[in-house]
């Protein structure tokens, strides 16, 4: 009972933190400017976990949001946060700004 | 008085949609974002998990309308707190609560009645994702426990657990959606009819298929089809019945933290084992059904 008990518990803290990945992050950097993106268009390898590094350079907050990366992230005005990706598939992932969705821009995965 | 009130909610929709497509209308096509499908399908579920961070509070009400005579409504409404820890799983939890009015159905008390009806939770765990196959699939399990019989209204001891694959697939980029569901759904009622009889199991399984069209860059219009078959006992034991329904869909974004989701389906075929000559099955499942969500993210 109480071996079924943690093995019950080991399997929900394995889906809570996610698949683990012991492979090395390629990490990719983008800033924000006035609401842009820069670069607007950033690359990284297939296969391999992504650490997409973001510096606000505004005042104001934004949010780092895809629907295809499956993440969203407040980053305070002249701030910085890492977002850490699952390996990817080739293919071209968007993201945007949700405070203001005239930001944006895509990671091309090769 | 209820058609009044549908026929007002009705209202706040269209008109809802009206300033979304006025507020969002300039984008074309191939500008518009993707969007998260879990709730674009009506009473079918879509594969998303939601993003990563991601928190929301959401009302849902699963309302059930309709029997073989007199008058029936019952719903239930979900205080729904959802959360992504990570790119692939979700949880969901939170209380319900039951309303019932029912007036003149043979076999059911009359009442009329809101209560604290129980607690839900529920995981989902995405197990294929769209950038690795043209169909996205998730996983789902929904255990609950309530104390206000869906059905009836009466005061139970019921455990359900609804398990379901979730699959979508898009089928024009960011425009043209196709989902299916498949559910296994047993459950267990402590002596509902006050006979003694101890736990009483039955169970369902279903099967779905959805279309949702993106008509602008935050609405999305559909129809999806369910077919569900009702059986005694928790392992699909004693086949009792079978329904069909049909109905409309739509989801609308109505601001990028704030959406609702809403359908309406209709039995339109169904058999009872214990009447031979019943077109619809209405001692398993209401002649309607309806569902309305507005959630929140922060």
């Amino acid at each position: 009972m109480r071996r079924r008990f943690l093995i019950l518990s080991a399997l929900f803290v394995g889906l809570i933190a996610g698949p683990a990945t012991a492979q090395k992050a390629a990490t990719v950097s983008v800033s924000v400017k006035n609401h842009r993106f820069q670069p607007k268009e950033l690359h990284a390898p297939a296969n391999v976990p992504i650490a997409i590094h973001v510096k606000n350079l505004d005042s104001s907050r934004m949010e780092f949001e895809s629907v295809t990366l499956r993440v969203e992230k407040v980053i305070g005005g002249n701030g910085e946060a890492v977002i850490n990706i699952r390996p990817l598939s080739p293919g071209r992932y968007e993201f945007y700004d949700d405070f203001n969705q005239e930001a944006d821009g895509v990671l091309v995965v090769r | 008085m209820r058609v009044i009130t549908f026929a007002g909610a009705g209202c706040a929709v269209i008109c809802l949609c009206l300033s979304s497509l006025a507020v969002h209308a300039q984008p074309t096509s191939q500008q518009w974002r993707e969007i998260e499908t879990k709730y674009i399908f009506g009473f079918t579920e879509g594969s998303g998990v939601g993003l990563e961070g991601e928190k929301e509070f959401s009302l849902d009400t699963e309302a059930r309308l309709g029997k073989s005579g007199g008058h029936y409504y019952a719903s239930e409404t979900k205080f729904e707190y959802e959360f992504t820890p990570n790119q692939y799983v979700q949880f969901e939890l939170g209380p319900f609560a039951s309303a019932h009015s029912i007036k003149g159905v043979d076999g059911l008390d009359d009442r009329s009645q809101l209560a604290f009806g129980g607690f839900f939770g529920e995981m989902r765990y995405l197990l294929l994702d769209r950038s690795t196959s043209p169909v996205a699939v998730t996983l789902s399990a929904e255990p609950e426990w309530r104390r206000i019989d869906e059905t009836s209204g009466e005061v139970v001891d019921n455990f359900e657990l609804e398990l379901k694959v979730n699959a979508d697939a898009e089928l024009i980029k960011n425009t043209l959606y196709l989902g299916s569901n498949l559910l296994y759904e047993p459950e267990i009622t402590h002596d509902p009819d006050h006979i003694g009889a101890g736990w009483e199991p039955e169970s369902k399984v279903g099967i779905s298929g959805a279309l949702s069209y993106r008509v602008a860059s935050s609405v999305l219009i559909g129809a999806e089809v369910w077919y569900l078959r009702h059986y005694d006992g928790a392992w699909l034991n004693n086949f009792t019945g079978d329904a069909v329904y049909v109905g409309p869909t739509l989801f609308v974004q109505l601001n990028p933290k704030m959406f609702i989701s809403a359908a309406w389906d209709v039995q339109v075929a169904g058999s009872d084992v214990e009447d031979a000559a019943a077109k619809l099955n209405l001692a398993e499942f209401s002649r309607q059904r309806a569902k309305f969500k507005v959630a929140v993210e922060f």
